[in-house]
């Protein structure tokens, strides 16, 4: 019986596909960010519709995004997160995602 | 301008003077933000967060993906909702008080979403357009300025949205 040889050939993978590649494992968090001419009652509004939040958390939230200029309203899959981006931009608030570092 | 909450799931504006009229004849063309990069940015942000630790590559195709599937749905978004604006505004009616000509419509809660949605984009792409400051009282202009009168359109249209947001949809 003659031993047979496999060979795997191994294809370098670029460090920042990798990075990529992670990221989208990784938990994502959606932000809004301070828009000074959305109105406040706006801002809640829409927080308390998209997120299902309490009237509580979601002034508690506007009012970080007010105070401080940003806020992290919601974190988990990115999948998730860019739904919840792509309704949140859609009522015209200031809204991104980011990996959790 | 009187904004009136009904009991049967409807509000109505009403006593619209000509000039309010004026305005809210205004929400469509102002809310179009073309030729102002500013406002075009604002009204269609990048979905990455500028703090985002992700490699240029990474937040290029998140942002290429974006243009090409969501961006078009929000647009879209925007434009059913001041294309229903503008058929309501053009369904006023004209009623005659005391040889005063007023303005009014009597519209159902589900075009209240719409209308937020429009007085908003027309106040984002007029604040960018014209470089205002987020309160009136900032200003520093005479009040017979252009400025001035675009600031009142603004104040009239957070006025509406206002009272819709507490009135109507609040609850929804």
């Amino acid at each position: 019986m003659s031993a047979q040889v496999f060979s795997v050939e191994v294809e370098a993978v670029p460090v920042s596909d990798i990075k990529g590649d992670t990221s989208l494992a990784t938990p994502w968090q959606v932000l809004i960010f301070d828009d000074p001419v959305n109105l406040m009652s706006f801002v809640t509004m829409v927080i308390r519709r998209i997120f299902g939040y309490s009237e509580q958390k979601a002034t508690e939230l506007m009012l970080q995004v007010h105070n401080k200029g940003r806020a992290i309203v919601w974190t988990g899959d990115r999948e998730k997160a860019e739904l919840f981006v792509q309704q949140l931009q859609s009522y015209q608030l200031l809204a991104a995602m980011e990996p959790v570092e | 301008m009187e904004l009136i909450r009904h009991s049967d799931g409807r509000w109505s504006l009403a006593r619209v003077s000509e000039l309010e009229y004026l305005m809210l004849s205004r929400i469509q063309e102002s809310a179009d933000p073309s030729g102002c990069d500013k406002a075009l940015e604002r009204l269609y942000p990048s979905p990455v967060a500028p703090t985002a630790q992700l490699d240029h590559e990474a937040a290029l195709s998140i942002e290429e993906d974006w243009r090409e599937y969501t961006g078009p749905e929000i647009r879209d978004g925007f434009s059913q909702a001041l294309e229903k604006v503008a058929l309501d505004i053009a369904s006023a009616s004209v009623e005659d008080d005391e040889g005063y000509e007023y303005y009014g419509m009597t519209l159902p809660d589900a075009h209240a979403e719409s209308w937020c949605s429009a007085l908003n984009q027309a106040r984002l792409v007029l604040h960018h357009r014209h470089e205002l400051p987020a309160e009136a009282e900032e200003m520093g202009v005479s009040p017979v300025s252009e400025e001035w009168i675009v600031v009142l359109q603004s104040e009239i249209y957070g006025m509406i949205m206002e009272f819709l947001i507490k009135e109507v949809l609040w609850d929804q």
